[in-house]
């Protein structure tokens, strides 16, 4: 067991080293945020416990890394989790700040289309694709479902998963 | 170690007005969200945060004065403060585009790997059509002002494409009528007098690298003929006497010199800035070295502690200043852009040092093969197999395609301090930025962690020293330090007027 | 033959489709679903890479589930 705080615990194993990281500290947009920007040093893959933690396992791309890489791997994990647990917090509070200098940055900057951009624009009705969720509010997002919602996107889940 | 107990300190939510703070050696430096600062002692800061100033008292009159008093707090002048200080969003876009004319350069620099070809390698020279595109992109600017910087590589080796750039952009200009102008970093070796002759009679502003001596800028940057100095010298010294020979204020219109500190740039801070100061430069950038463009065991043999970095500019500004004193213009240009963000309330558009960064949205870079960048660090990321920043290519995407990628999204949001861990409780967050390529490239994300990003240390370091100096500076240090904020534009460069 | 299981709380299934779609040059794969987790059976058609195929794929339906916002 790799020495860490006790809300992210380490364990050493083949070529790999697993985290258990405590989501009511760290909440999992900043599991994955970590997660992200770990995917090219190492293979990542989430799982869940039995007890609410999120289990994360970075593989190391080398099939025989040295243990001590293994280990700075934690501590630049950590560091990263905590990095993204507090960002998280910090753009829930200064959301609006963050939306109005972003927006008046972008537009200020793209300016109106012109007649060629708008000749390629989709006028129809339907809805654009949006896979970043730039259109979604962070509630939307992120915030927690009602237990109707849950049992609703379990339900789509599922369809989704037999295709 | 901070002096301020924290557990000892009984704030007043209701007397102070949102603030942060630092300790700089024997002060505390109090910031509002606008940017106003006031440098206290540590016994005022506590009266400060505990609500303990008395109303009419000298200290009273100056956090008022400073819009850092709860109940006298004047919204409508912090938003106005806050507007000037962001006025680069107001009608912004992309105002500095640069162009990577060719990848060959003549030069072999110890720092710089992936932004350089050799010689014979002409299949990285951008083609005329590229060139003409380029311009109809960097044209499409939203900004009323678009400057056009050739780059490399070494530029010189693909003149032809510099002069079609520059015919292109005058003739399309007509009509648009923004304020353009062109300017070259060169390293002068390949310069002769039919080249500098159409490079002066277009006013394309010239700026070359100047490691700092001699013997230490012929060792970092190599021709076969061991003379990279001397020709560069040789050629500043020519170009300077040209600009006289025009009529053009010598203060005012010279050759800028840029400079690259490696390890061994650190102990020659003295001779650093006499040879700028001796070259007829009047401002000296100190610029860190950047992670990109070499090989990690190049890295190991050029890099330094952020420590050693900040020795060596504190030497060097203090004996620039001292020179000032002796009536020698010279001002260093980090100090300069944080002091006029300090002192003048205003933001001098400087891309890497602004929030959100100029990514994207106030710079593109045009590789040679028209291939379209955020910025030129994106680009170094390119050749060193890194694609993050590659936003498209002039032959397919238009000007509002690429300012709206998601990447440039994504970087202005990253560069944005008040939702940066960190930052977002710097004294210095009002003043400051980070550059999502860095980041990148340092942390692997455009958010980067600030706490252990050398840029943040040399950001912090430099604005410690400079809130120091205001401290405890004479009225002739300060007199200095304000001078440096004046900007003087270069009228002749601008095309047209 | 391997199993590999993705929670449906951490990964959405569009994702890890997604995954098995770029990566159905490399592996063969049955699929099938629990109330808990979206499971793959892969047989790796290069079995001396099957280390790195399955991390890829890995990372590729994180990454994926990241960037739709998450597995919901």
């Amino acid at each position: 067991m790799h020495q860490t705080p006790h809300n992210v615990t380490a364990e050493l194993e083949e070529g790999a080293i697993r985290l258990r990281v405590d989501r009511e500290i760290y909440p999992l947009p900043a599991i994955y945020g970590a997660s992200y920007v770990f995917i090219d040093r190492c293979f990542v893959f989430l799982e869940r416990d039995g007890e609410g933690r999120v289990v994360v396992t970075l593989q190391a791309r080398d099939p025989n890394p040295a243990e001590e890489a293994l280990r700075a791997l934690v501590g630049e994990f950590s560091n990263e989790l905590l990095s993204c647990a507090w960002r998280h917090q910090i753009t829930a509070e200064n959301r609006h700040l963050i939306e109005a200098v972003t927006s008046q940055a972008l537009a200020g900057a793209m300016g109106p289309p012109s007649l060629d951009d708008l000749a390629s624009f989709d006028f129809t009705s339907d809805g654009f694709e949006d896979p970043l969720g730039i259109a979604q509010s962070w509630e939307e997002k992120h915030g927690r479902k009602n237990k109707a919602q849950e049992a609703g996107a379990a339900g789509a889940g599922e369809e989704e998963g037999g295709r | 170690m901070s002096r301020i107990d924290l557990r000892q300190l009984r704030l007043d939510p209701r007397a102070p007005a949102f603030f942060r703070w630092r300790e700089v050696g024997e002060h505390v430096v109090v910031t509002n969200l606008e940017g106003r600062y006031l440098l206290l002692s540590l016994d005022e800061f506590k009266r400060f945060a505990e609500g303990q100033v008395e109303a009419g008292s000298p200290l009273h009159q100056r956090l008022d004065e400073a819009n850092l008093l709860r109940a006298s707090y004047r919204v409508e002048e912090a938003a106005a403060a806050l507007r000037r200080r962001k006025s680069f969003l107001q009608g912004g876009g992309v105002s500095l585009g640069i162009l990577v004319v060719t990848l060959r350069c003549n030069e072999t620099c110890v720092y710089c790997h992936a932004s350089r070809a050799n010689m014979e390698a002409v299949q990285t020279d951008m083609s005329l059509e590229t060139a003409e595109k380029a311009v109809d992109l960097l044209l499409s600017t939203t900004s009323p002002s678009i400057t056009i910087e050739f780059q490399g590589g070494e530029p010189l080796v693909n003149f032809a494409a510099v002069q079609r750039v520059i015919e292109a952009a005058k003739a399309k200009n007509q009509a648009i009528g923004k304020r353009l102008e062109f300017t070259m970093v060169t390293n002068l070796a390949l310069m002769d007098e039919e080249k500098l002759g159409y490079l002066l009679d277009n006013h394309v502003q010239i700026c070359t690298s100047i490691d700092g001596p001699e013997k230490l800028h012929n060792a970092q940057r190599k021709l076969p003929t061991g003379d990279a100095h001397q020709r560069a010298v040789r050629w500043i010294k020519e170009i300077n006497h040209r600009y006289e020979a025009m009529g053009l204020d010598p203060t005012l219109y010279h050759v800028e010199a840029l400079l690259t500190t490696t390890r061994e740039t650190l102990p020659l801070w003295k001779e650093v800035v006499d040879t700028y100061v001796g070259l007829g430069c009047r401002a000296l950038f100190l610029r860190p070295i950047d992670p990109f463009g070499f090989a990690e065991r190049t890295r190991l043999r050029v890099e330094y502690p952020r420590s050693q970095y900040m020795e060596f500019y504190r030497r060097a500004v203090d004996y620039m200043i001292e020179l000032n004193k002796q009536g020698v213009e010279i001002l260093e240009r980090y100090a300069a852009i944080f002091l006029t963000k300090i002192l003048g309330g205003e933001d001098p558009n400087f891309l890497d040092l602004r929030s959100p960064a100029g990514t994207g949205i106030g710079q593109m870079a045009v590789n040679y093969d028209g291939e379209v960048f955020t910025c030129d660090e994106g680009r170094m990321l390119h050749e060193m197999g890194d694609d993050t920043f590659l936003l498209g290519h002039v032959d397919t995407h238009r000007y509002r395609e690429l300012v709206g990628h998601e990447t440039v999204r994504a970087a202005v949001i990253a560069s944005n301090l008040d939702g940066q861990p960190d930052c977002t409780n710097c004294a210095y967050n009002p003043y400051c930025g980070t550059v999502p390529a860095n980041n990148h490239k340092t942390a692997g994300s455009m958010f980067g962690r600030m706490r252990e990003s050398a840029i943040c240390a040399v950001h912090k370091g430099i604005q410690d020293y400079l809130f120091e100096k205001l401290a405890t500076a004479d009225a002739e240090t300060r007199a200095i330090l304000e001078r440096w904020t004046t900007h003087r534009p270069r009228e002749h460069f601008i095309q047209g007027l | 033959m391997m199993t590999l299981r993705f929670s449906r709380a951490l990964y959405a299934g569009e994702a890890v489709d997604e995954a098995l779609g770029a990566f159905a040059h490399l592996v063969t794969a049955e699929r099938s679903a629990t109330a808990e987790a979206w499971e793959l059976r892969l047989t790796c058609l290069y079995p001396a890479h099957t280390r790195r195929i399955v991390g890829e794929l890995g990372n590729y339906a994180l990454a994926r589930t990241i960037e739709r916002g998450g597995a919901l």
